[in-house]
């Protein structure tokens, strides 16, 4: 290193030669550059480009993340609306009539058919054991075709209300036929659909991923229907509990039964029932 | 220069201040003439304004802005067809050569500084000129000789030895002043 000195410095001619120069730029061109300096700092999209490039990193994390968190609260928002359908029990259909009868039903009970077939459908897998004979005896009646063939184009699977007790109990639960057949004609307690519920939980593994979400949000549906009673009922006495409900101010009620009115009676005119 | 970047035009001022006899003097040396060298200077500052978004610290600034003006002079020269400029001819082999000595030299041992000046820009000027950039390197950026090989593109090796024949040849020339 000393050598590379030696022979590459000269500390004699170094201070001569710094004594020597001493040119300097003419001042016209110092003027000219810190001029043009100057004027660039001052262009403004330049400076907005810098300050963009610092911060495009954070601002861009952030986008995402606000989007993320939009997104999931959407999801779960609709999945809460889901569930609010799913909790309409069908009506007018007989307990012991096959799915494939139920497609064919009038518009009256197109509603409750879909919603049945919701309950109904079963996951495209083999069932296996006591708990899956006994789900097979009561999600169908006897002398029907067996499952695979029986099963019809899927609707989405729609959430189904929540329950406190675990799907998996309920799954392994010996199943009711009575709870089922009441559940497939509309009965208004939330039990059968929970059987429902837990009979596509133990058939597909995205449903059942889907009751568990269901599952864990908090019970809304504690409180029975508002039209509880009136299932059989022929329009007009629906009209009546609503225009009823409207008087004494339940808003909440009588627009929570119209919707159902409405998807019982798709054709019928709602009148002075309507908002 | 990251201040200057970050929109503090008063940080320029001071990087200028700083560069600009040294920049000037490295190009007139190279250059030879005072016209072309006020030219190179502003496209030189001119080209580290425009291209001060794209700046990062990769070296010291000095071995960025003399390799901006390495750049911008190998440009001028290829532009006007003048020849190879970095050339190896005298560097690579043999011992270092005596630069032409045609001219009077005083007799007188009290000779004034600035004759002694003078003799010694005369032998910068005589320098090839890849050995004369490596020693302007050296004395105007105060560059090693890693920042001297940074600033050209050749490797450490090489700048050592061109500065080492520049220096051999200067003390040659300058013996009799001695």
């Amino acid at each position: 290193m000393a050598l590379d000195e030696r022979d590459t410095r000269d500390p004699r001619l170094e201070h001569l030669y710094r004594e020597a120069a001493r040119e300097a730029p003419p001042a016209h061109l110092d003027a000219a550059i810190l001029a043009a300096a100057r004027r660039e700092v001052g262009a403004r999209p330049r400076a907005l480009s810098a300050a963009l490039r610092r911060w495009h990193v954070p601002v861009s994390i952030a986008a995402v993340i606000v989007v993320s968190v939009s997104l999931v609260i959407l999801v779960k928002e609709e999945g809460g609306d889901r569930l609010g359908d799913a909790r309409i029990p069908p009506v007018s259909a007989p307990a012991d009539k096959p799915t494939a009868e139920l497609t064919q039903a009038p518009p009256a009970a197109a509603a409750s058919a879909t919603a049945e077939k919701q309950v109904e459908a079963p996951a495209p897998v083999e069932l296996r054991g006591s708990r899956e004979d006994a789900l097979r005896s009561v999600s169908k009646p006897a002398g029907t075709p067996p499952p695979t063939q029986e099963r019809v184009a899927e609707p989405l699977p729609k959430p189904v209300p929540a329950s406190p007790l675990r799907l998996e109990e309920r799954a392994e639960a010996p199943a009711s036929p009575d709870l089922v057949t009441a559940g497939r004609v509309g009965g208004a307690s939330p039990a059968p659909l929970e059987q429902g519920s837990a009979t596509r939980a133990a058939d597909a593994p995205q449903t059942k991923l889907m009751a568990r979400a269901i599952v864990a949000k908090p019970a809304a549906t504690d409180r029975p229907p508002v039209w509880l009673g009136l299932e059989k009922e022929p329009p007009e006495k629906w009209l009546a509990r609503i225009e009823e409900l409207m008087r004494e101010g339940r808003a909440a009620e009588a627009e929570e039964m119209r919707v159902e009115f409405k998807r019982r009676f798709p054709d019928h005119p709602l009148g002075r029932a309507s908002r | 220069m990251l201040h200057y970047r970050d929109g503090d035009a008063a940080a320029f001022d001071v990087l200028y201040a700083r560069h600009k006899g040294g920049v000037y003097r490295y190009l007139l040396r190279l250059s030879r003439d005072a016209a072309v060298a006020e030219e190179l200077f502003q496209d030189v500052w001119t080209n580290l304004i425009r291209a001060r978004f794209g700046y990062t610290v990769q070296a010291r600034f000095a071995t960025y802005l003399y390799r901006l003006a390495h750049n911008r002079w190998i440009d001028h020269y290829r532009r006007n067809r003048l020849g190879v400029v970095v050339t190896l001819d005298e560097e690579d082999g043999g011992a270092p050569v005596d630069p032409p000595d045609d001219r009077e030299i005083p007799q007188d041992v009290a000779l004034d500084a600035r004759r002694q000046a003078a003799r010694l820009m005369e032998l910068i000027s005589e320098l090839p000129a890849a050995q004369r950039e490596a020693f302007l390197l050296q004395q105007e950026g105060g560059m090693s000789v890693e920042d001297i090989a940074n600033a050209t593109g050749v490797t450490r090796e090489t700048a050592k030895s061109r500065l080492r024949y520049a220096m051999s040849k200067l003390r040659k020339g300058m013996q009799e002043w001695r």
